[in-house]
């Protein structure tokens, strides 16, 4: 059952302008079309003479020709107005598009963070591997200021074992504090690209 | 579903342009010496489809309006998604600034002529 909708005077009563401006368009070119069709018709006996009749019959056919061409015309402006409406009023429209655009612009977000995810994740394999060469070489001694990434992976590997446990005893104090900030540096990283 | 809507909006003022056409295919015949009757019922039938088609569409249009309009303006919004996406694009095209940074730097590098 459907409820009857109170719409604002404005709103209802420009709808309602809509449809008195499509009747009066239609009713014109048909009426205005009938009469040119009947005005056609050639009559054997006028009340003037012949000459001043198709005169007036000439003038009469343009008159009503302008006035279906004005009614066309009035009718594309109801169409551009109704189309106008449309995209401002139509709310279930309206809904549908913004879902669907917020949708893909969603879909294309995730796309691209889940990208940039692998390639930081393979970046810091790559990355890995270069500090594990680069401080195993003679050019490149760890002097225990920034604990390279290799390191702190070698460190928390060895955490797990017991023997040792006795180790992280003698253990530099500093190391804990920069291993504590290339953690929290990567977690904030990974936070931000989330 | 809006650009159904609006699509046959278009189509409409197609079928108005037919209108007058045809209209006027009507009186050229007519106006001739001996008039085709057939291409005068065929263009009186296409006038008269065409101008109930109009109608009959632009009537549906302004009845489905009167039942969806609120009169109460949209306040929807793609704007938090447009950002996010915006900064998502942001990010990769920083990535790939450094990125390029860091491989021309190592070509600077591995360049045996420098």
């Amino acid at each position: 059952m459907t409820s009857q909708r109170v719409l604002p005077q404005s709103k209802e009563s420009l709808l309602q302008n809509y449809n008195k401006r499509l009747k009066d368009d239609i009713r014109s070119i048909l009426d205005n079309f009938t009469e040119i069709i009947k005005t056609a018709k050639v009559e054997d006996e006028t009340q003037v003479f012949r000459a001043t009749q198709a005169e007036q019959d000439h003038y009469e056919m343009h008159v009503r020709a302008a006035n279906i061409v004005r009614a066309g015309e009035s009718l594309m402006k109801l169409v551009s107005d109704l189309k106008q409406f449309l995209i401002l009023n139509d709310f279930p429209s309206v809904n549908e598009a913004i879902s669907l655009r917020n949708q893909q612009l969603r879909t294309l977000q995730e796309e691209c963070d889940k990208k940039l995810i692998s390639l930081r994740d393979e970046i810091a394999i790559d990355l890995y591997e270069l500090e594990e060469e680069y401080y195993s070489s003679s050019c490149g001694q760890w002097d225990g200021v920034e604990l390279p990434l290799c390191e702190a992976f070698h460190r928390r590997d060895s955490w797990g074992s017991p023997e040792t446990t006795s180790d992280l005893s003698h253990a530099n104090p500093e190391d804990s504090d920069h291993l504590g900030t290339q953690e929290s540096m990567h977690g904030s990283s990974t936070s931000e690209q989330s | 579903m809006a650009n159904d809507r609006l699509r046959a909006l278009e189509d409409v003022e197609k079928e108005i342009a037919l209108v007058l056409q045809s209209a006027g295919t009507i009186v050229l015949e007519l106006s001739k010496e001996k008039a085709n009757a057939s291409l005068l019922d065929r263009q009186l039938n296409q006038f008269q489809t065409s101008i109930n088609r109009v109608e009959n569409e632009l009537s549906a249009q302004i009845r489905y309006l009167t039942q969806v309009a609120t009169g109460q303006p949209h306040e929807g919004s793609t704007y938090s998604a447009r950002k996010d996406c915006q900064m998502a694009l942001n990010r990769a095209e920083y990535a790939r600034v450094k990125l390029g940074e860091l491989g021309r730097t190592c070509e600077i590098m591995l360049d045996p002529q420098t």
